[in-house]
This record gives structure tokens, C-alpha cells and sequence, in this order.
């Protein structure tokens, strides 16, 4: 009983350690007296260590007592009673939001670490690190998250954090239009996500994750939802993880983030956000087991995903791109586990999966060294040819399947023709009326016609 | 068939069969513009403009600018803070401003104002610009009309404060009420805000303020008759220059995301694991079988596509054809064809230049390119263009309702805006500024003819910001050059500074970044004597080693070997080592397994479950790279072939004979390359008991350019091999027999042992020492001990220039550090490479031991004394020399001063592709030449040669080679001489040789390098290293040369 009372301690510390190193990083910036890399890495370096520290010092008191659930109420960050709503704080420590804690903080250490050598004297060093910090909070408040506000807030930390660095090169358009893209495209599962948590909100008045999902500790829980609920609910989860791990459709973001410097990437992309959609999917795992049709969605979207971007990863040239694509078919394949409701597989693929990415991520500019290491041990040169698969296919098929997997699966532009234009054209289009509207109320009868090309092009 | 009818088509099959050889001919013409640079695994410096190298290097440079749009020099900012930091003196302006003028330095700019002091204070102080919202801002809300600008002289502000009090109170007084015409209104009006009732009791800052305002609208009026500076205007539209100025829409963004992808694809050297099908039918064959469907979700401007493919089937599928007829289509006229071609090619100039060399400069790879891809490229491209810019009109300007073939007349019709084409306020604004500088007050301008005007219009005009930067760029060089000079003026002096009793002789690479070991080497012991020849040293082979799975060239490129060699293990521990081949292929092939099947679908989950194991060797590489580092070469031991190796150097009677060369070289052949190094160097007439020879090289990770940092003279290789291979020759008595014949005797009493030095970490390995005589092992260690002492002590003088280690550092920590720095994967500086590189020295190291360097200059050895009258020993260095260090130094002097548009960029977005090279993050051009990491603490300086010679040598060997009389000619380096017999020095300047004269200096004498670099971080100056063990011994007599 006692051990387990320094709980809500420990947990703050969790938290309060990133924040208070994004703070200062921030605040440094802000009054323009940048502190050298050297402090800054201690900072980071300390950050880090405690809020581990702490995770592991949770983990050791819960097995020790034999507690499988800790919750830590942090109170309400927004309440206004009138209307019962509550944007609540709360950390819960189970068996799957530890583990999760303990990866990214770990990954970000290393990767931090990394980074800060890696880095060294770049014009954009304290830029890059104020991001970091950003994404370190944003994950540990994902992981960590015992409502649906708090997964929201950890959620946008990461996405702001992650676009960002996708367009650090920003003096470079490529860097900038794909930083964009990224930042549409994570927009758009922030929707969905905000309408999933609505409408739980809307069903029980808070989002609660042990009042939605049941009193059992992770994996065992039982939502509380109907059916018809669980469906729609579930559908925007989808949607919203879908679009944070780079599912089908929304794929084509994936091999576009690698913009920015090699540990971002691997982190980010390699690692941790790309995850971040399917540990939404495990933690609200229990009201997929409401409704058979919403698991098989989420099954059929993972296989789809997992086929498409192997045979796009397939014929990728760059080794980040490759990597990119081979990071999404194990997600995707982590999706169907899932969907399956094999959640300590999925977990344990999550984790396993992120630290070899990270580390090859990492690693990819010495291919042209390891490529050469093999060589020499196998005697001869290394040509992969084509799978044995593709000789068993007709020509043409052949010819239709690589120029399918060389535009990515046709991905983007298919956005692009279903909700790009159709959203500029509605726009555009009430640009257009409340152009004419203004003008007839303003006693002007000549409608000055505006071009559509004024929208924007992305 | 009326003859009428076939005389016309006889005339349109002539006309198309011209256009055809305007096509060959302009692709022919833009094949020079590309970039050169080959796959990354083979990094070889060469000249970034080597395409312009018949034209001066002035010149030069800008037409570069005008090609690539990659700046010629650094910006003026950046010399102007190298000013001011003391790297840029006041003098060096003065000289080279006056040696750049010539004889018209004096001729008056006006009255009182010569050339040469214009120029002066144009430099002095930054002649600021701005548009002309800008300006009119400055005047409007700033005290530019109000105060002098800072640095004006306080001398000279008072003396023009007090001429225009004069003149005002003289001459314009009584005249301010006139109507009429002795004061301009315009000048008036500047009046009416002053109260000019009050005159005589204005204070200081009034008459400040009106001298000012006076000036500024004096400025203003007379310049305004002037006619601009300008400077001829080169610019060529492609459609899609013309589409972005009326759209803002970039076209290029789309048709290169999708080249990219697709020639990435074709050139890939085995990275992706499903390759392009179709891909042995070329490049344009290639892409018209794989585009030739439409999807449903093609990419809207693609829909075209389709039918334009199976038109392009249709007539032939010819690419040179379908070049014209793109070119048809767009409106191009056949007198344009070479521009617009070259235009088009420069578009993506990396990838473009990659498909180049794939194709004619690349048969060493797994997949060349066929060899006509350029064209098929160039075909495909222009079938892009077309779709993008039709697409764009379509999309962007369907209002505007322009036909593709007009888009080029209206973008060459629109108005030319030339930025170099000053307007009248920017004008103005000029002098305004130079006539506060150079004291010309308001009533002397008011007084100028319009030709005065425009003769101080065109002095200001015509030493624009191009030619500003020029002569900082001269005056930046001409210090470095000038310390130089007069250290080696001062320091060369006669005796030769020699070991007075050799006990070892060292030879080493000329890389500057031997310098140094050099240097302590010799410091450290005064009976060693050191020698540089280009690190191949004279063995050009092709190389396997034991564990290696290909031959590599070792030998500088533009070399072809002809012999292979390879390295065997012993005969006695065959099986053994069978075993040990066996066991590292079984681990290459898990490896390989293990890197593909982590990328795949149903192997990637068993991989990646198991991958929390890899999170050990993350944390540890990243954490502790040296330790990860030992450990792991600890268990790779268990498979690396044994230490007793032996290179199979001798051509036996059954070995084999193939087109490429011969498994072997003759004994004969082997005493030719022995004779060249040893006569090449001079070493022939004093051999010491130990020689030692070292090639180097270097390694570190995460490094798409590791090959860059490794010997330029064994074509980015390792030049360990070669020492070996020499050691193992000179140590063969039957060519010592040979060599005796032929008058140079090796003694009995000399063993030669090679080795390899690695310049990253600094680590020392020795071949075949189980072959040094036992009589000998005393010695050999003995000489151990000193280059163990020599490296760590070389490994703490690189790390001065390395921010994150402490300048009080011991030698063991910067040992470690180095060490560290090639195992660290976040590691982007493994190590400065030829960062600093300023100056070549070919000639006795007897006339440089002892001066302090700062690795900065590569080192040759040549003994001019033992040359002939032709020179031909030198004429041999220099064939190596001058391009080599010529094409290292031009390489980081265009990726520094432009590093984004010469240079590849920041390393850390860089993500290799095909296996070729470097893009910037997921797509981009292909980025040649060299990182901002590589060059960050580079200067930028042509690199200054010093051959100990007569001036009329060099003239001669001018008019023997074309390559090097380009180089030294058009000023693309260098070059000074030094005399054999004294300390004169003849630097060539324009098209001569002439005397120079050294300064006063004296060379700071420090007791050894520790004592002059510590604590330092920044490049530093020559110093004469006092070690105590140097004897100078009398005069060698010296033949003189003829």
C-alpha cells in the first residue's frame, strides 16, 4: 500500500520531465539566447533519464504489488460544469501503456543522443531539438493517456512536431509541399479522431478510457458501447489511425516524410508516429470486439495496406523510401493482428519492430558500406533481379503491376481526384457566392467574376 | 510521282534529316555541361567547371553562373566578415586592386578621383542597394538624409560640411529668391524646408542635414540623364520558365517526381528488389512499354500519355525523332535547338549527368545504361515537358487560352528585366554613398558635365558585385599566398636542412594530410627522413584482397592497369582458411537474408518480433561506438582471413592471360615501377637501413562519401595494397640484381616494410613484418615506437579543428577521440578529408623540414638536381600533380563557395539511391561534388604550387602538355617557383613568370608543433619548428639546372 501511494509521484515526474525540458527549449528560443548544444543535451539527456527512471520505478511497484491498472487523475485541464463538459487529465499505467512509455522514451534517448552529435553545429540544431522535445511530450502523454483528451492532446503534439520536421529544410520547396501534405493528411485523422471522441463524449459525458472500456485492466476490457455506436465510433478510430500510420489510403505521406535529417526520420517515420495509429487501435481495442463487421474492416484494411506497400517497397530505389515502405507492411500487419484481437502479439511486434527500424534507419547512409561487407563475404556481387514470383505472370500484368507499384499505388493522385479538387472546387465555389453576395448587398450589380485559379494548388 | 512532288520531299526528308543532326549535334554540345561525377562507391575530386577549363578562371566562373546559376564566388558579406577578422588586410586590397588595374589604375574617374580610389572605397565599405521601395523607405523613415553614414572619416564630413556652407553662403544666397534659373527648382525646394533666414546661426547639424539632402537630390538630378551599366543578358526561356513567371506554377515539380522515380529505377545497380522490366530495351523503349497503359488514377496531367505513346509507336519509335518531333510540338525553331536542348539537359543536372556516365563511363558496374540513354533520356523528358506545360496552360491560364508552340515567343517577347540594370533612385543611391566616402561635396557634383556623370555612372556600373567579389576573392588568395611565399623564401635558405645519419626513410602519400605525420615524424627523431609520392607509388594494379569479392583499380584514374594481383593465403593452411571463406559467405548470406527479408512482408514479422533484440546494438553503437567497435572486430576475427597473407605479385608461367591483363607482373616490369618511385623521389643515391612506406586511406561510417576520403592516386581507393606490393618488389633480390644493372643499387643492408595509415582514426598497420629479417627487428621496432608516438601526436594536432573535443585534450584522448569519431554512426565529420588544402609543394623536402604547414600543403618529392635537361622527371610529377591536387582544390573551392549549387548540400537529409549517389531527402536531383560537412572549414583558394625549378622548365613543359598549360595558363591554380640553388622565388602572373619580391617578415621559431598550434582552432599561420635534432649539413653541390 505504500509503495504503491509514490505512484502519482512517479507519474508526474513521467510527464512533467519532457515538459519542462520543451519549455526550455522553447523558452531559450523565445528570448533569443539559444544555450549551448552542450547544455542543451544535458537537459535533454536528464529529461529523459528521470521520466525513464520513473516509468521503470511505476513497473517495478506494479509487479511488486501485483497491480495491474494504476490510474494517476491529473485533474481537469477545462471544465465547465453547466454543460458537463470536462477536458480531463489523467495518466493510466497498464500493461500496454508502459511498455509503450518505455519504448519511446528509450528510442528518443537514443535517437536524442544521436542526434545531438549528428547535428552538431547545424543551423537549425535548436530548431530541430525544440521539435524534438514537442514530439517526446506528445508521446509520452499518447502512451500514457487515461482519457480520450489526454490521447488527443499527446496526438497533436506528435503530428505539429512531426510536420514540422518533415519541412525543416525549409529554404527547399520539396521539403516545405511535403511537410504540407504530411500535415493535411495527419489534419484529416485529426478530425476523425476529434468526431470519435465527441461522440463517446456525447454517449457518457467523458472520455475516460476505464469508464468507456470497462473496469478490467488492458487487454481484457469490455466497452461499453452499442453495437451501432461501436461501429461509428470505431469507423472515425479507423480513419484517424489509418491517417497517423499511413494506411491505405493515405500511404503516399509515409515515403514523403523523409525529408528531413536522417534521426528524424528514424524516430519518426521508422519508429515511433508511424505507430502511433496502431496503438490508438490496440488502446481502444475493446470496442472492436463490439462489432464483427468494424474488426473485419480493420482487418481488410491492414491486409490491403500490408500487400500494397510490399510491392511498392519492392521497387524502391532509395533506402529511405524502401525503409519507409517496409515500416508500413509491418504495420499494416500489425493492423491485422489487431483486428484479430492478438493484442500482446501486436504489442510485442510494435516494439520489436520499432527498434529495428530505428536502428536501420539510422544506419542507411552506410549502405553503400554494407552492401560492399556483403559482397566481399558471399564472393560475388549482389542482384536481387526479381522476385520468383513475378516470373510466374504474364507480361503485360507484369508491366501493369510495376508501374502500380512505382506510382505508389496510384495513392496520392486518387486523394488528389477525390478530395483534393472536389474541396477546392466547393470552396472556390463559395468564394464565388459570397463574392456575388457581398457585392449584391453592397448595391454593386456587376459580379466581378474571380477566377478558380486563385485557389491553392496543393 | 510528279518530279515536283518528289523534289519537295526531297526537300522535307533533307530538312528532317538536318533537324536530326541539330539534334546529335546539341546533345553533343550539352553532354560537356553535366556534371562528371561517377557512382558515389568511386569518388574521384575532380574540377567542377572542368567544361570550361579553356577559358580563364575569371571568366570562367561567371560563365558557370551563367550556366548553373551557382555563384563564382563567396558572397561579399562573407569576405567583408573575413575582413574583418583579420583574414583580409587593407594591403591586400591595395595590391591586388593595383595589379588587377594595371596601368589604368591612375587614369582619372574624374578630376581628383582615379580609378584605383574608387575601387578602394567601393570595397572598404559595403556599397549597399536595395529596390526602389526599399530605397525610398530608407530615405523616408531612417537618418540616411539626416546623419554621414558610420565610417564616414570625421575629416572628410567637415570638410564637405564646410564647402557647402560655403557655397551656399557665396554663391546661392543672393539667389534663392531669383525666379530664374542660377538654382535649379529642384534644388530650391531642398531649401524651403531649412529657415534660411537664420543662416548664420545654424548649428552643426543643420548645415549636416542640408549638405546631405543637397547631395542626395544633386545625386538624383544628375544621374538621371545617365545611361545604365549593362552588362549583355544571356537568359533562355524553357516553356517552363515562361509557365512559372505567368502561372507561379512550377512545372518541373511534376515532370521530375516522376523521372526521378522512373530513371532511378532504370540506372538502379541492384538496391530495389524487384528491378524495371523491359530494362535491357533502353531507356526509352523502357518507358514507353511501362507508361503505356492508363489507369483509372493516373495523375491528370499523365492522361495524354497514353496516346502519345502509341503515336510515338507509330512512326517508328525513334528516340532522335521523337526529339524533334517533341521539340516541333513546343514551338521550338531548329535555330534554338542547341539552347533549348542544353537548357532542357541542365534541368535535372545530376540525374541527367548520372545516365551520361552510366552510359559511356561505367562498364566496371553491374548495369551500365546502353550507350545512346542520353538521347532516349532526353526523348522521354521532352514528352514530359510537353504534357506538363500543356497540362499547366490547360489548368493554370485556360483563360489566357495560349497554344503550346506560343508559349516561347510571349515569354521572349515579355519584358526582359536585366537585374544587373541599375534604376535611376539605385543609381543614385550609389554615389550618394561614394560621395560621402570620397568627400565630394555638393557644389563639386553640381558643377559635373553630363558626361562626368555618366563616366562616375559607368566606374560604379562596371565594377559591379561580380567584380567586387573578385577582388576580394584575389585579395583573400594573395594573403595566403604572400605568407606562403615568404615563409618558404625565409625557411628554403641554404644549407638543406637533411638528418645528418638516416636511420629510416618514410615515404609517404603527397596528401596534404600527411603533412603533419611528416612533420612529427621528423620531429620527433631528426635521423628520419621522410619523402611524398602519389600514393600508388608507381604500382598501378588491380586488386582483390583475401576476403574481397571483386578486383579494384589502384591506381589514379586515368590510368588502366594492366596487371592483377591478388591476395592469397598461405599454402600451408588451405583448408583452414576454406573454412573461413566458407563461414563469412554463410554469414554474408544471412546478412543479406536478414537486410532483404526484414524489408518483406511475411519475413518481415518474423524479423521485426524479433526485433527488440536489436535495440542492444542500437543503444550500444549509438552510446559507445568504440566499444561496439572493438567488440565487434573481436568476433569478426573469428572469420577474417589470417594475418599471414601474401600478395601473388610474380607473373608464373601458368597464370592467366585475359584481354583486361595479366595475373602478375614481370620481374622486369617490376624493377621499371621500383626504379621510377625510387628516381621519381630522388632516394636513389642514400637508401637507410629501414625503409618504410605507407599508403593510406581511411574509413568511417554512415558516409555515402567514404570513397572521397580516400587516395586520390589509387582512384578512391585504399593505397595499403600498393605499399605492400612495393616492399615486397624492392625487397626482392633478384630486382635489386636487375635494378644494379642498371646503376641503382639498393644495399644488402635495406629492407623496405609497407604499410597503411589511416587518416581517420590514425591507426598504423604494417604488412608482412614476419619477412623483416630478425637482424633487422631491433630497428623495426625501435622505428615502431616513434610512429606510435608520431600518429597519437598527429591525431591531436587534427583534433584542434574538431569543436567537440577540448583543446587541452592529452594525445591518448585524442587518439581515442579519432578512433571514436570512425566508429561513431552519428558521426558526420568522420574527419576533414582535404578540407584547408591551399598549397603544393614539388621539390626537396630538405628546403621545407621544419616548417610548420598546417597540413595545408600536399608534399612531393623531386630532387631537381638529378633531373635532366628535359625536365622529364618533372614533367612526369607534374602530369599527376596538376590535375590531381588542381582538380581536389577546384572541387572544394566551387562546393564551398557555392555549396548548394556546386556542392551536394547539408549530409544530414542525404538518402542513397540506386547506389549511385545522394538525394536530398526522398526526392531530389541527384547532388554531386562535396557536403557542407566536408567543406565547412575550407578557404577557398586556388591551390598555389611551388616547384623547385627554373621558371623557363615550367614555361617549356607548358608548351609540351596542353592539359597542364591549361590549368596554369588560364589560371586555374597557381604556381611560383623556387630556386635550386637559392631562396628566389618567381611567381607567374598574367602570362609570365615574374620575381618576387619577399616581405620582411620573420618566421615565429617554436621548439616543436605542440608549441606553436595549441590552442588554437582556427587555420594558422607557418612557423619554423626549432626541434633539436635538426643538423644542417654543408651545401650539396648542386648541378645546376638548364
Amino acid at each position: 500500500m505504500i509503495l504503491s501511494s509514490w505512484i502519482p509521484l512517479l507519474g508526474y515526474i513521467t510527464v512533467f520531465s519532457p515538459i519542462i525540458f520543451l519549455l526550455v527549449v522553447g523558452f531559450q528560443l523565445l528570448i533569443g539566447r539559444p544555450m549551448s548544444e552542450f547544455a542543451l543535451g544535458r537537459w535533454l539527456k536528464s529529461a529523459i533519464i528521470l521520466s525513464l527512471f520513473a516509468t521503470l520505478a511505476i513497473l517495478a511497484i506494479m509487479l511488486v504489488t501485483g497491480s495491474r491498472r494504476e490510474i494517476v487523475d491529473m485533474g481537469n485541464m477545462v471544465a465547465i460544469d453547466r454543460v458537463h463538459f470536462h477536458f480531463h487529465i489523467s495518466l493510466i499505467f497498464d500493461r500496454l501503456s508502459v511498455p509503450m512509455a518505455i519504448l519511446s522514451l528509450v528510442l528518443c534517448g537514443t535517437v536524442g543522443a544521436f542526434a545531438l552529435s549528428y547535428l552538431h553545429r547545424d543551423a537549425g540544431f535548436q530548431r530541430f531539438f525544440l521539435s524534438f522535445a514537442m514530439f517526446l511530450v506528445g508521446m509520452v502523454m499518447a502512451s500514457l493517456a487515461g482519457t480520450i483528451e489526454t490521447l488527443f492532446l499527446g496526438w497533436e503534439l506528435v503530428g505539429l512536431s512531426s510536420a514540422l520536421l518533415v519541412a525543416y529544410y525549409q529554404e527547399r520547396p520539396t521539403p516545405v509541399a511535403n511537410g504540407l501534405r504530411v500535415w493535411a493528411i495527419y489534419r484529416l485523422a485529426d478530425a476523425a479522431f476529434l468526431a470519435a471522441a465527441v461522440a463517446l463524449h456525447h454517449q457518457h459525458s467523458e472520455g475516460n478510457f476505464s469508464v468507456l472500456m470497462g473496469n478490467e485492466a488492458w487487454p481484457a476490457g469490455k466497452a461499453s458501447l452499442s453495437e451501432g455506436t461501436a461501429l461509428l465510433v470505431g469507423t472515425f478510430l479507423l480513419i484517424a489511425a489509418a491517417g497517423k500510420s499511413g494506411l491505405v489510403p493515405f500511404s503516399g505521406w509515409l515515403p514523403r516524410a523523409m525529408e528531413g535529417p536522417t534521426p528524424s526520420s528514424a524516430i519518426f517515420y521508422g519508429a515511433l508516429s508511424v505507430h502511433l495509429g496502431v496503438f490508438l487501435l490496440l488502446r481502444v481495442s475493446p470496442i472492436l470486439d463490439q462489432s464483427a463487421l468494424l474488426s473485419s474492416m480493420v482487418i481488410i484494411l491492414g491486409l490491403v495496406s500490408a500487400i500494397l506497400a510490399a510491392i511498392a517497397g519492392r521497387v524502391q530505389t532509395d533506402v529511405k523510401s524502401a525503409l519507409a515502405f517496409a515500416s508500413l507492411t509491418q504495420v499494416s500487419i500489425i493492423v491485422v493482428e489487431i483486428g484479430f484481437g492478438l493484442r500482446y502479439l501486436a504489442l510485442i511486434h510494435i516494439i520489436g519492430h520499432a527498434c529495428m527500424r530505428s536502428l536501420q534507419l539510422l544506419r542507411a547512409p552506410t549502405l553503400m558500406r554494407d552492401y560492399k561487407t556483403m559482397e566481399n563475404a558471399i564472393g560475388k556481387s549482389l542482384d536481387h533481379g526479381s522476385p520468383w514470383i513475378i516470373g510466374w505472370l504474364s507480361r503485360s500484368t507484369q508491366l501493369r503491376l510495376y508501374r502500380c507499384a512505382i506510382e505508389r499505388g496510384y495513392l496520392d493522385s486518387m486523394l488528389d481526384a477525390c478530395i483534393v479538387r472536389p474541396f477546392i472546387r466547393l470552396f472556390s465555389m463559395f468564394n464565388r457566392w459570397e463574392r456575388a453576395w457581398t457585392q449584391w448587398l453592397s448595391g454593386s450589380h456587376k459580379v466581378i467574376p474571380i477566377a478558380v485559379e486563385d485557389a491553392s494548388h496543393e | 510521282m510528279t518530279p515536283q512532288l518528289s523534289s519537295t520531299q526531297a526537300t522535307s526528308e533533307s530538312v528532317a534529316k538536318s533537324a536530326l543532326d541539330l539534334v546529335h549535334h546539341a546533345i553533343e554540345h550539352a553532354k560537356h555541361y553535366l556534371p562528371t561525377q561517377g557512382p558515389i562507391a568511386v569518388f574521384i575530386h575532380h574540377n567542377t567547371l572542368h567544361a570550361f577549363e579553356h577559358l580563364p578562371f575569371d571568366e570562367a566562373v561567371l560563365e558557370g553562373f551563367r550556366t548553373y546559376g551557382s555563384q563564382p564566388y563567396w558572397p561579399e558579406s562573407r569576405y567583408r566578415e573575413e575582413m574583418a577578422r583579420g583574414r583580409i588586410l587593407d594591403t591586400d586590397l591595395q595590391a591586388v586592386v593595383l595589379h588587377d588595374l594595371g596601368g589604368s589604375a591612375a587614369n582619372d574617374v574624374l578630376a581628383g578621383t582615379s580609378q584605383y580610389n574608387l575601387r578602394i572605397n567601393m570595397l572598404r565599405d559595403p556599397v549597399l542597394t536595395g529596390s526602389d521601395a526599399e530605397l525610398r523607405w530608407l530615405f523616408a523613415e531612417s537618418d540616411a538624409i539626416e546623419r554621414f553614414r558610420n565610417g564616414v572619416d570625421p575629416m572628410k564630413r567637415t570638410e564637405m560640411i564646410k564647402a557647402t556652407r560655403r557655397w551656399i553662403m557665396r554663391d546661392l544666397q543672393p539667389h534663392l529668391s531669383d525666379t530664374e534659373a542660377a538654382i535649379p527648382s529642384s534644388l530650391k525646394s531642398v531649401f524651403e524646408a531649412f529657415p534660411m533666414r537664420k543662416l548664420e546661426t545654424w548649428g552643426e547639424s543643420t548645415w549636416q542635414q542640408l549638405t546631405l539632402q543637397l547631395l542626395w537630390r544633386v545625386c538624383q538630378n544628375g544621374v538621371h540623364s545617365t545611361r545604365p551599366f549593362s552588362s549583355p543578358s544571356h537568359s533562355f526561356n524553357r516553356h517552363r520558365d515562361v509557365l512559372l513567371k505567368l502561372s507561379h506554377f512550377d512545372c518541373d515539380l511534376q515532370v521530375h517526381d516522376l523521372l526521378i522515380r522512373f530513371t532511378s529505377a532504370f540506372l538502379d545497380q541492384g538496391f530495389a528488389a524487384w528491378s524495371v522490366p523491359q530494362r535491357s530495351e533502353g531507356y526509352y523503349q523502357c518507358f514507353l512499354s511501362l507508361f503505356a497503359e492508363k489507369s483509372p488514377w493516373t495523375e491528370k496531367w499523365l492522361e495524354p500519355l497514353k496516346a502519345i505513346i502509341a503515336s510515338e509507336r507509330q512512326s517508328g519509335a525513334n528516340p532522335t525523332e521523337s526529339i524533334v518531333r517533341s521539340l516541333a510540338a513546343l514551338g521550338v525553331s531548329q535555330n534554338d535547338f542547341e539552347k533549348y536542348i542544353k537548357k532542357t539537359l541542365l534541368a535535372l543536372p545530376g540525374w541527367t549527368g548520372m545516365v551520361e556516365q552510366m552510359a559511356t563511363n561505367a562498364s566496371w558496374t553491374l548495369h551500365p545504361a546502353p550507350k545512346e540513354s542520353l538521347e532516349e533520356f532526353l526523348a522521354v523528358r521532352l514528352i514530359l515537358d510537353r504534357l506538363a506545360a500543356k497540362h499547366c496552360l490547360d489548368e493554370h491560364l485556360s483563360h489566357r487560352a495560349i497554344p503550346l508552340p506560343d508559349l516561347l515567343s510571349i515569354g521572349s517577347s515579355s519584358e526582359r528585366y536585366n537585374p544587373r540594370r541599375k534604376t535611376v533612385q539605385q543609381r543614385a543611391f550609389d554615389l550618394f554613398q561614394l560621395a560621402q566616402r570620397s568627400a565630394w561635396s555638393p557644389h563639386t557634383l553640381f558643377t559635373w558635365t553630363s558626361a562626368e556623370w555618366q563616366n562616375v555612372v559607368d566606374a560604379i556600373g562596371s565594377f559591379d558585385d561580380f567584380e567586387r567579389r573578385r577582388m576580394f576573392h584575389l585579395a583573400y588568395e594573395y594573403r595566403y599566398r604572400t605568407q606562403m611565399l615568404d615563409a618558404i623564401a625565409e625557411h628554403s635558405v641554404f644549407p638543406l636542412k637533411m638528418p645528418s645519419d638516416v636511420s629510416v626513410q618514410v615515404i609517404t602519400c603527397i596528401d596534404d594530410r600527411e603533412e603533419s605525420f611528416r612533420r612529427h615524424l621528423e620531429e620527433l627523431d631528426s635521423s628520419i627522413e621522410t619523402f611524398g609520392a602519389a600514393g600508388f607509388f608507381s604500382v598501378p594494379m588491380y586488386f582483390r584482397g583475401a576476403a574481397d569479392a571483386h578486383f579494384i583499380p589502384l591506381c589514379p584514374v586515368i590510368m588502366t592497369p594492366k596487371n592483377f594481383v591478388e591476395e592469397v593465403g598461405p599454402l600451408s593452411a588451405k583448408q583452414a582458411e576454406a573454412r573461413r571463406t566458407q563461414s563469412r559467405m554463410l554469414l554474408g548470406i544471412a546478412s543479406k537474408t536478414f537486410h532483404l527479408s526484414s524489408r518483406g512482408l511475411m519475413s518481415g514479422v518474423l524479423t521485426s518480433l524479433l526485433g527488440s533484440l536489436n535495440a542492444f546494438p542500437l543503444v550500444a553503437r549509438v552510446l559507445f561506438p568504440r566499444l561496439t567497435a572493438q567488440i565487434r572486430s573481436k568476433f569478426g576475427r573469428l572469420v577474417r582471413p589470417t594475418v599471414a597473407t601474401q600478395l601473388r605479385l610474380e607473373h608464373a608461367e601458368d597464370s592467366e592471360t585475359t584481354d583486361k591483363g595479366v595475373e602478375g607482373f614481370t620481374l622486369e616490369e617490376m624493377a621499371n615501377m621500383i626504379e621510377r618511385l625510387i628516381v621519381d623521389i630522388g632516394m636513389q643515391d642514400r637508401f637507410a637501413p629501414l625503409v618504410l612506406v605507407f599508403g593510406h586511406g581511411s574509413s568511417s561510417l554512415n558516409n555515402p562519401h567514404e570513397s572521397a576520403y580516400n587516395c586520390g592516386a589509387c582512384g578512391g581507393g585504399r593505397g595499403g595494397p600498393n605499399a605492400r606490393a612495393v616492399a615486397q618488389i624492392a625487397n626482392d633480390p633478384r630486382v635489386r640484381a636487375l635494378l644494379k644493372k642498371r646503376g641503382l643499387e639498393i644495399p644488402e643492408t635495406t629492407v623496405f616494410v609497407g604499410g597503411y595509415h589511416n587518416t581517420c582514426d590514425d591507426s598504423i598497420e604494417y604488412f608482412d613484418i614476419d619477412r623483416i629479417p630478425l637482424t633487422f627487428s631491433s630497428r623495426f621496432l625501435a622505428a615502431h615506437e616513434i610512429i606510435e608516438k608520431a600518429r597519437r601526436r598527429n591525431a591531436h594536432e587534427r583534433a584542434r579543428r574538431f569543436y567537440s573535443l577540448e583543446l587541452t585534450c592529452t594525445d591518448e584522448v585524442a587518439q581515442r577521440h579519432v578512433e571514436r569519431r570512425s566508429e561513431d554512426l552519428a558521426q558526420v565529420r568522420p574527419e576533414y578529408n582535404h578540407a584547408t588544402n591551399a598549397a603544393c609543394f614539388v621539390g626537396r623536402r630538405g628546403r621545407t623540414r621544419g616548417l610548420f604547414m598546417d597540413r595545408r600543403c600536399f608534399l612531393t618529392s623531386y630532387d631537381p638536381t638529378t633531373d635532366d635537361a628535359e625536365t622529364s622527371i618533372l614533367l612526369r610529377i607534374m602530369q599527376a600533380v596538376i590535375p590531381v591536387c588542381g582538380g581536389i582544390s577546384l572541387e572544394y573551392y566551387f562546393s564551398t563557395v557555392d555549396n548548394v549549387g556546386y556542392g551536394c548540400g547539408t549530409k544530414l537529409p542525404h538518402n542513397i539511391t540506386s547506389l549511385l549517389g545522394v538525394m536530398e531527402g526522398a526526392t531530389s536531383d541527384l547532388r554531386t561534388g562535396l557536403s557542407q560537412q566536408m567543406v565547412e572549414i575550407h578557404e577557398p583558394i586556388r591551390i598555389l604550387y611551388i616547384f623547385e625549378t627554373m621558371p623557363e622548365a615550367i614555361l617549356s613543359i607548358m608548351t609540351r602538355n596542353d592539359l597542364i598549360d591549361r590549368y596554369i595558363g588560364n589560371h586555374w591554380v597557381q604556381i611560383a617557383t623556387l630556386d635550386p640553388n637559392s631562396n628566389t622565388i618567381h611567381l607567374f602572373q598574367g602570362k609570365q613568370f615574374e620575381l618576387y619580391t619577399p616581405g620582411p617578415g620573420q618566421l615565429p621559431t617554436v621548439s616543436d608543433s605542440l608549441d606553436w598550434y595549441r590552442g588554437w582552432r582556427e587555420p594558422l599561420g607557418f612557423a619554423k619548428v626549432q626541434s633539436k635534432g635538426f643538423v644542417s649539413l654543408p651545401k650539396v653541390a648542386n648541378e645546376v639546372l638548364r
